[in-house]
């Protein structure tokens, strides 16, 4: 059997995805160098994409569509924004933030500065063998750590966090209007910032985003806010994660 | 910079993907109104549940427009490589499912039929008419053939575990699938006739 025809024996198997990655890497390696084995794989590549447009045709659900264009048009704002807030003076949108915030801390939201104050923790607990012992992220030693926060039917979050930077993930989040996003917020020395990160809940309620800088972080907060996110928050936090 | 909904729609898939790339959501939405039901469709197809498949599509879509600029011409249609990345994902979320096992039949037109014609776009009754024709000849495969192209292409099985399982030794995988590929292969070459 010629060097040829033993790969050829797998170029099927290879177009269907049923070699294993290191038999599909070493026939690709092979295929570079054989012009019959490309000429086979162009060959049968029309049966291949024969096989999804052969499956019953199902209706995706409109919700489907309003989330993924949701979350294309958060992003687009995301990108506006950023690159809007470089050009901006950040004291400045601190300062609407912040005072968004004492305005909250008046109402009916009853939002507080959330440092020094008691606040129910479900679980915090240390990932990859480390203990965090005493509040909340009170190690600072460990890598890796991971606060829940919130009671369900209500939104409950997970901060991960690792270093200066997090990733914080919601569930329970109600469906939002096609034209709201989430917009996560930091408090930081007693002045809120926005993240910069705007994302939206899946069919299941879950919402993740990046918190990129965390260093100094005194609480996570998160609010609804018109698609392409706003400068300064416009709404009461739908969660607020006491971090330190 | 973005262009208008009408002027995206004249555009063929090579040219909305550059748009895309350059974060134009309203190329994204008309690429998405133009491919999203075959990959809900493909989706649905390997992970068998609705709300696994709205994931899956959901993923894909969103790694094509994080990545759009990704897109290779020379490797293939845009269609195909974005039914490649919906696949993939698929067998993904198949495998992290321990216990579900995939449909693994092609059969059941009821719910196409069911249908109102007057839903279907013509570009879409044409897709139905040739999905309709690619399943025949399909169908007309001889059943160890359609069987191991299933295992492996909707299932995500490797042609080794696909061997372990029909108990038939690998060789005879490897040529039930390249006999039905070929077969489906020629099948196209003689226009489905």
């Amino acid at each position: 059997m010629s060097d040829h025809e033993r790969w050829s024996e797998d170029v099927a198997a290879y177009m269907l995805g049923a070699l294993e990655p290191e038999e599909a890497a070493a026939l690709e390696h092979h295929a570079e160098g054989c012009e019959r084995c490309r000429a086979e794989i162009r060959w049968l590549t029309p049966a291949l994409d024969a096989l999804p447009e052969s499956v019953e045709r199902e209706q995706p659900p409109a919700e489907l569509r309003a989330r993924l264009l949701a979350e294309v048009r958060a992003d687009v704002g995301a990108g506006a924004a950023a690159g809007a807030s470089r050009g901006a003076a950040k004291p400045g949108l601190a300062e609407r933030a912040s005072a968004w915030v004492r305005e909250l801390g008046s109402g009916p939201m009853g939002l507080r500065p959330v440092a020094g104050v008691a606040v129910a923790v479900l679980v915090v607990a240390a990932v990859a063998g480390f203990a965090i012992g005493g509040g909340i992220g009170s190690d600072s030693s460990d890598k890796t750590s991971t606060l829940l926060y919130g009671e369900p039917p209500g939104v409950t979050a997970k901060m991960v966090s690792e270093g200066d930077s997090g990733t914080l993930h919601l569930a329970n989040v109600k469906p939002l209007p096609s034209d709201r996003v989430l917009e996560a917020w930091v408090q930081r020395d007693g002045e809120v910032e926005a993240v910069e990160a705007l994302f939206v809940p899946d069919r299941e309620g879950r919402a993740s985003t990046e918190l990129p800088d965390m260093e100094g972080v005194e609480a996570v907060m998160v609010t609804t806010e018109p698609e392409g996110g706003s400068e300064s928050p416009t709404s009461a936090p739908i969660v607020t994660i006491p971090i330190q | 910079m973005t262009v208008k909904r009408e002027k995206a729609e004249r555009l063929a898939d090579e040219e909305l993907m550059p748009l895309i790339g350059e974060k134009d959501p309203e190329a994204f939405e008309v690429f998405y109104d133009r491919h999203g039901g075959v990959a809900y469709s493909l989706a649905y197809r390997i992970v068998g549940e609705r709300a696994a498949a709205e994931d899956v599509t959901q993923e894909a879509f969103i790694s094509i427009w994080r990545s759009g600029a990704r897109f290779d011409r020379a490797r293939g249609s845009v269609r195909s490589w974005m039914l490649s990345i919906v696949r993939n994902r698929a067998i993904d979320a198949l495998r992290s499912r321990a216990g579900k096992a995939p449909k693994l039949a092609f059969d059941d037109d009821a719910i196409l039929e069911q249908r109102p014609a007057e839903e279907l776009t013509e570009e879409e009754a044409m897709r139905h008419e040739t999905a309709s024709e690619i399943r025949g000849a399909l169908g007309e495969l001889p059943g160890e053939q359609s069987k191991v192209i299933e295992l492996a292409y909707f299932g995500g099985f490797s042609q080794s575990e696909i061997s372990r399982m029909l108990g038939v030794p690998l060789g005879t995988v490897k040529g039930r699938m390249r006999l039905g590929l070929e077969k489906i292969r020629g099948r196209l070459a003689e226009g489905l006739a």
